[in-house]
């Protein structure tokens, strides 16, 4: 180890040595414009060819260069255009380049599937890529919306700002199973484990691309990508500079639906700026405003039981109501045991009157609970900042260090709703990036803010303006203006709905003045003070490294290695973990890859992959992966891949100790056992107890899950390159599935008994499922370039799980199929000024399971579509906008908000 | 390519319509339909069905008079009521009016009376105390011993607690009973909003308490002396007198006459000298007769060692069951069932009971001791269905139902 460490610091320094040589003479500089609009092209390479020597042309067009002797020949290229060879003999030519416009599809270069540079078309594994000009072109109201739109993705939406996607299956609102990395730095918030790829990250006006790897691809990029990758990449200010803004001012509830109409804001600046050739940086900033979206799934739920359903009943009819978006009612108590009983022993002559109630079954009741919209804050709020500075160390070597921050207010779905209040996270890295290697130190920094949990905010709220239990409980209340309306002759729901209005006597009117301050005096406190605080300020600190041997061994096969350390610190002061004020809980992991690729005869590559990963609380894993691409002909590719993928259990997996209301979700640590002395007082299954079996747990080391996945694509260009095809087939197999299993232990803390349903602890652990499931699927995009720029674009895609056991809970959430068609034109008419865009989506309906709820979902259909105008002399465009045009109220998880139509004006300026 | 250049405009029109066309409503979200709300009956209400009745036109104007003819009209609620015939009423009547209104005499006067007469407080007394909450089919009354306690809808006390209750005690051991009374055909007549079953006689609510009969019963005199020597040194309100005026209270009380106490104290006070030293005989006996010939004996400083409180409280307590049990309720093979004794001797076992039924009352009824020879017999009313304060068998009070007996019942 310490021979290979020292090597690679003789690498390292020759590399920054060599910029001391980094000398020129003469100055040439020049304009590159569209040969077709005139427009000036910004964020062009003009390199010198046979050298490394290059920049980029700025937001006007012009760019400077300097050279050590004359005459050299510029190599002028920029996707979407063709290459341009041009020759400078005199220093003084001011040289024009008219820069041709290049529709042809297929020609885009991605670095994600195999870390290093390559024609997406030559990819050797599925990728799709959004580039900066698709998302300036699509109609979405937020960038991070264009994702959805490629083939194979799903997306869970919990709010407005909070959206989820993933591929091949296993989404929720916070999806552990899908990496998610901006600028290379893994964008999931350590401590409350979702990724924030669309709250904290980057702006709209600096992403340069995004990247989407499908399907298992933790070879490359750790543990995490079980179902697939997705990269965002900042523009770097060295190619793309200037001053540029983007404002869009937009419209949602227009039909008041959810409440009145209300304005949507979201204004963008980015500042880029080349101060010399060896400095540069930029800064951005993105503000997001509007009222959100909300959860209004007012239907009973069967909640307490793991495998929940939607059941009949209302508040007016099910005195054991709980509303799926309605807090507070997860409260209930089997009032016979609880209360009536007990009156039965003090009242003897009401005993056997009380024995008939109901039948002499359970009589449950909920107390009464308080709507989404009434608790959660209607604001929506996402602010982001960020900034970099770059420094070019020598010709190869670029130093950058770069910041990015985020605030916001909104809605998030985990084991409950949470509303996320001032949520705050902080990425900061160092990089230092050369030809041939690169170094990344990075640390994500936390902070929950005034995070809630709603349900058990208004569960202690219930509780602050009338305890449940003693003598003038709320229970108790209820329970004897239940039986007294009973005694009176009234019928069993009329005695119930009188019993609710007499113990809700007092209950505080939402909105009121009163309802604000003790809310707010409970979501303020921490959990453990019987509050719905959530302390979080966990953090992330990660160190890699990346060199690329090819230089050295390509006449054997291009080698690529890396090593990565990740130390996650999770500080949530008991509110959150099983950590201590004082005291966090450190988790180390750290990992290393090595790749080989090697063409084996002309038309076939190879590329081997692997991956060791060791995370202190579980064994280590190696992860292979193997592709083979076939090229059949120019642009004709078929590709096959083996691949594996797992991922630890998630830092919540491990360490949280929560309660939720109606369980206390706890980690699968050895901490707990403790903790919770299993020792002493065993775990039940809960579900059992409730069928009146009693079957002991065991509780089991617990293990990552992994999948291992084979994949066969074709991309190819046809019909005069008009035409791109990709298709591609895979099948998995998960092993060690990570899900929950509710628990029970004795409440009294001697043998578990049949009343322990209701009196016990319930603990809901992690467990690993014994079973294996499969999944398999296809999808299939055709890209079509029409004549006059029209562009035609549809994709199709399905995903299924088999081999599911008998009362398995997969959470496998896909739909079985999916299509996306797109059309549109960016530029027609005269001088080409306009542009437009439609895109439709069409989801089948399926089964969602989640921890908050499970239920069926109907099938979705979303038209969006933009008309646009632009001014190419200051690169200037009018958008008018609508996502979800005909305000068809969709929801794509149960409890989850229902989104409707925003409609928008945007204006940008220098958007490139 | 000439063919895609000619249709791009229609294919943009295409594309447009079809989108439009895709682009039909979302579902809303799914909903269960749940089991409809139980509507409101459109069959006759309580009232309705007693008035329609013609053997129910008395105890119709008795509700009329009690002014509770709208609340069992209610049909938003469930109730069950008791309701005596016509010739049930005539004999409740004639009694209540002190004989004024004869048997024979015609409705018109029944029916006058108790408009013109009968308190409103009264009628609403006994028809509410008639009148239970909910439908409760006689296919729901358990004939176990003991008799099945249900709350009528009768508040004695509603300042007390809205959830004070006069109880019912129905069984359908040997024949169906509301206490006491026979319930007779029709039962299970069905309302729009309740049940009705027709009973024997009228079921007035208990006035007293257990207490206020041994107090003030002067056959019982003894029984009232052995509870109060039990009590001394005991504070209430665990006291037995505490216990036999309170109405949460549920008691059957086994009073041994005078007489049965005289010959048992006789005895035992006769053996207590004998053993003390005295000679046996005649001129002992006479002695211990002299000493139990009258309720003072139980105060009486000489026989404390020998009727400690202990011992006196365990007797009585033998006599008492935590349970209410009219005799209809009894079994009709020896039975044991558990006393108050067994508070303190959890292990004893009780007392054995026994009735025997003619048509369709309890002719005979009988209690052993573990400690007597032979059965201690129940007097059995004169009559059937003689009430508080002049009845032997039977009689209801608010915490209970005393049952005077010839023999003093010996736990061992």
């Amino acid at each position: 180890m310490r021979k290979v460490t020292s090597h690679l610091v003789a690498l390292l320094l020759a590399n920054l040595l060599t910029f001391t040589a980094f000398a020129q003479d003469v100055s040439i500089s020049g304009t590159v414009k569209n040969s077709n609009t005139k427009e000036a092209a910004g964020a062009v390479s003009v390199t010198i060819k046979g050298l490394s020597t290059g920049t980029f042309t700025d937001d006007k067009g012009n760019f400077k260069l300097t050279v050590k002797n004359l005459p050299v020949t510029l190599l002028i290229s920029s996707v979407g255009y063709e290459l341009q060879e041009i020759t400078v003999s005199t220093a003084s030519q001011h040289v024009d380049v008219a820069f041709k416009p290049n529709s042809a599809l297929g020609q885009e270069i991605v670095v994600s599937a195999s870390r290093v540079p390559q024609k997406i078309m030559e990819s050797p594994v599925s990728i799709e890529r959004i580039s900066a000009a698709a998302i300036r072109t699509s109609p979405v109201a937020n960038f991070y919306d264009v994702v959805t739109t490629l083939k194979g993705v799903d997306v869970t939406t919990s709010s407005l700002t909070f959206k989820t996607p993933t591929t091949r299956g296993f989404n929720g609102s916070g999806n552990t199973r899908f990496n998610q990395l901006v600028d290379g730095m893994d964008n999931q918030a350590p401590g409350l484990n979702f990724s924030v790829g669309a709250i904290i990250g980057l702006s709209e006006l600096d992403v340069d691309n995004i990247e989407l790897l499908s399907g298992a691809s933790s070879a490359l990029y750790g543990p995490g990508g079980m179902n697939g990758t997705l990269l965002m990449t900042s523009k770097n200010p060295f190619k793309y500079q200037g001053l540029s803004f983007l404002v869009k001012e937009g419209i949602m509830h227009t039909d008041k639906r959810q409440r009145d109409a209300s304005a949507y804001h979201n204004w963008n600046v980015r500042w880029g700026k080349k101060i010399s050739e060896k400095f540069a940086f930029k800064f951005n900033m993105e503000l997001i405003q509007a009222k959100d979206w909300q959860g209004t799934d007012y239907r009973n739920y069967g909640r307490s039981a793991t495998n929940g359903a939607v059941k009949a009943g209302t508040r007016e009819s099910d005195p054991n109501y709980d509303g799926i978006n309605v807090y507070g009612d997860e409260t209930s108590v089997e009032i016979r045991s609880a209360v009536l009983n007990a009156i039965g022993v003090s009242a003897p002559f009401l005993k056997n009157f009380i024995d008939t109630l109901n039948g002499g079954r359970a009589i449950n009741v909920s107390r009464t609970g308080y709507t989404e919209k009434e608790v959660t804050n209607p604001n929506t709020v996402n602010f982001k900042i960020a900034g970099s500075l770059h420094y070019k160390l020598s010709q190869n070597t670029e130093a950058v260090f770069a910041a990015y921050w985020g605030t916001g207010n909104t809605v998030y779905t985990g084991s409950q709703r949470y509303s996320l209040k001032d949520f705050k996270m902080g990425q900061y890295k160092l990089e230092l990036n050369n030809k041939n290697w690169s170094l990344r130190a990075y640390t994500t920094q936390e902070n929950a803010g005034e995070s809630y949990n709603t349900t058990v905010a208004t569960q202690y709220f219930n509780e602050s303006w009338k305890p449940s239990g003693g003598a003038t409980g709320w229970y108790a209340t209820y329970s004897q203006a239940y039986l007294g309306a009973r005694l009176n002759g009234l019928s069993d729901a009329a005695a119930h709905t009188a019993a609710r209005a007499a113990a809700d006597v007092g209950r505080p009117l939402a909105g009121s003045d009163r309802f604000k301050a003790a809310y707010d005096s409970i979501r303020k406190k921490p959990i453990k003070e019987q509050g719905a605080l959530l302390l979080d300020k966990s953090d992330l600190y990660s160190f890699e490294g990346n060199y690329n041997l090819t230089s050295i061994t390509h006449k054997i096969a291009d080698i690529l290695v890396g090593a990565n350390y990740k130390r996650y610190v999770l500080n949530s002061e008991g509110t959150l973990f099983a950590d201590e004020p004082g005291s966090p809980i450190g988790i180390n992991e750290y990992g290393a890859y090595v790749q080989a690729s090697r063409k084996l005869i002309d038309r076939i590559s190879l590329t081997l992959s692997g991956r060791y990963d060791k995370n202190q609380n579980f064994k280590g894993r190696f992860t292979p992966r193997a592709t083979v691409l076939v090229k059949l002909a120019n642009n004709n590719n078929i590709r096959l891949s083996y691949q594996t993928a797992y991922r630890f259990p998630s830092n919540q997996q491990q360490f949280i100790d929560l309660n939720v209301g109606s369980v206390r979700l706890i980690g699968g640590n050895q901490l707990f056992a403790t903790r919770y002395n299993f020792a002493g007082n065993p775990l039940y299954d809960f579900e059992e107890l409730r069928k009146g079996n009693i079957v002991a747990v065991n509780t089991a080391e617990l293990k990552p899950e992994s999948i291992s996945s084979f994949e066969a694509g074709y991309k190819g260009l046809l019909m005069n390159d008009k035409l791109l095809i990709d298709v591609y087939g895979y099948y998995g197999q998960y092993q060690d599935f990570l899900g929950r299993l509710v628990t029970v232990q004795s409440g009294s803390g001697v043998a578990i008994a049949l009343g322990d349903t209701s009196k016990g602890n319930r603990l809901s652990i992690p467990v690993n499922s014994a079973d294996k499931v499969k999944s398999y699927g296809f999808g299939a995009s055709f890209d079509l370039r029409l004549a006059k720029n029209f562009t035609l674009a549809v994709n199709a895609a399905s995903d299924v799980l088999k081999d599911v056991p008998t009362n398995f809970v997969a959470y496998f959430n896909a739909p079985k199929y999916k299509v996306n068609v797109a059309f549109g034109n960016s530029g027609f008419g005269k001088n080409k000024r306009l542009g437009f865009n439609m895109a439709y989506r069409w989801t089948q309906g399926f089964l969602y399971q989640g921890d908050f709820a499970t239920g069926n979902l109907p099938d979705v259909q979303t038209l969006d579509a933009q008309i646009s105008y632009k001014f190419p002399s200051s690169k200037s465009i009018f958008k008018l906008g609508a996502t979800n045009l005909f305000n068809q109220y969709y929801y794509n998880a149960i409890g989850n908000s229902q989104i409707g139509g925003l409609y928008y004006l945007s204006f940008g300026y220098n958007i490139y | 390519m000439k063919y895609i250049n000619k249709s791009t405009k229609t294919s943009f029109l295409l594309g447009l319509a079809a989108m439009l066309v895709f682009s039909s409503c979302n579902k809303d979200l799914e909903q269960f339909p749940g089991t409809p709300a139980a509507g409101i009956s459109t069959d006759p209400a309580l009232g309705d069905v007693i008035k329609a009745n013609a053997d129910d036109s008395l105890y119709y104007r008795m509700i009329v008079k009690s002014g509770l003819l709208a609340t069992i009209n209610n049909k938003t609620t469930t109730y069950t009521m008791f309701v005596p015939g016509n010739s049930a009423m005539r004999s409740f009547i004639t009694a209540a009016s002190g004989g004024l209104v004869p048997p024979g005499a015609p409705d018109a006067v029944f029916s006058g009376f108790i408009t013109a007469n009968l308190p409103a407080a009264s009628a609403a007394g006994i028809v509410s105390y008639n009148t239970c909450p909910q439908a409760l089919f006689s296919s729901s009354i358990p004939s176990t011993f003991p008799n099945f306690q249900y709350p009528s809808i009768l508040n004695p006390a509603p300042t007390l607690s809205a959830l004070l209750r006069l109880t019912t005690f129905p069984t359908t051991n040997n024949g169906a009973w509301l206490n006491n009374v026979p319930i007779v055909p029709a039962l299970n007549v069905v309302a729009g909003n309740g049940v009705i079953h027709h009973i024997a006689a009228v079921v007035t609510p208990p006035q007293r308490y257990l207490w206020d009969r041994i107090n003030t019963d002067a056959g019982l005199t003894y029984l009232k002396a052995a509870i109060i020597r039990a009590d001394s040194g005991t504070i209430a309100p665990g006291t037995l007198v505490g216990a036999l005026s309170n109405i949460g209270a549920n008691l059957t009380v086994f009073a041994p006459t005078d007489a049965a106490f005289q010959a048992t104290l006789t005895g035992a006070i006769y053996q207590g000298l004998v053993a003390a030293g005295y000679p046996a005989g005649a001129s002992t006996f006479a002695t211990a007769s002299a000493l139990a010939s009258s309720p003072t004996v139980f105060s009486n400083p000489l026989l404390y060692s020998v009727l400690t409180a202990r011992t006196v409280q365990g007797i009585v307590v033998y006599h008492v069951l935590g349970t209410r049990a009219f005799t209809n309720n009894f079994p009709t093979t020896a039975t044991l069932v558990k006393t108050l004794l067994n508070g303190g001797v959890p292990t004893h076992p009780g007392i054995s009971i026994k009735a025997t039924f003619g048509v369709p009352f309890v002719t005979a009824a009988t209690i052993k001791g573990l400690g007597n020879a032979t059965d201690a017999n129940v007097i059995i009313n004169a009559a059937p269905l003689i009430p508080d304060p002049s009845g032997t068998s039977d009689q209801h009070y608010l915490n209970g139902v005393l049952h005077k007996i010839d023999q003093v019942l010996l736990p061992q």
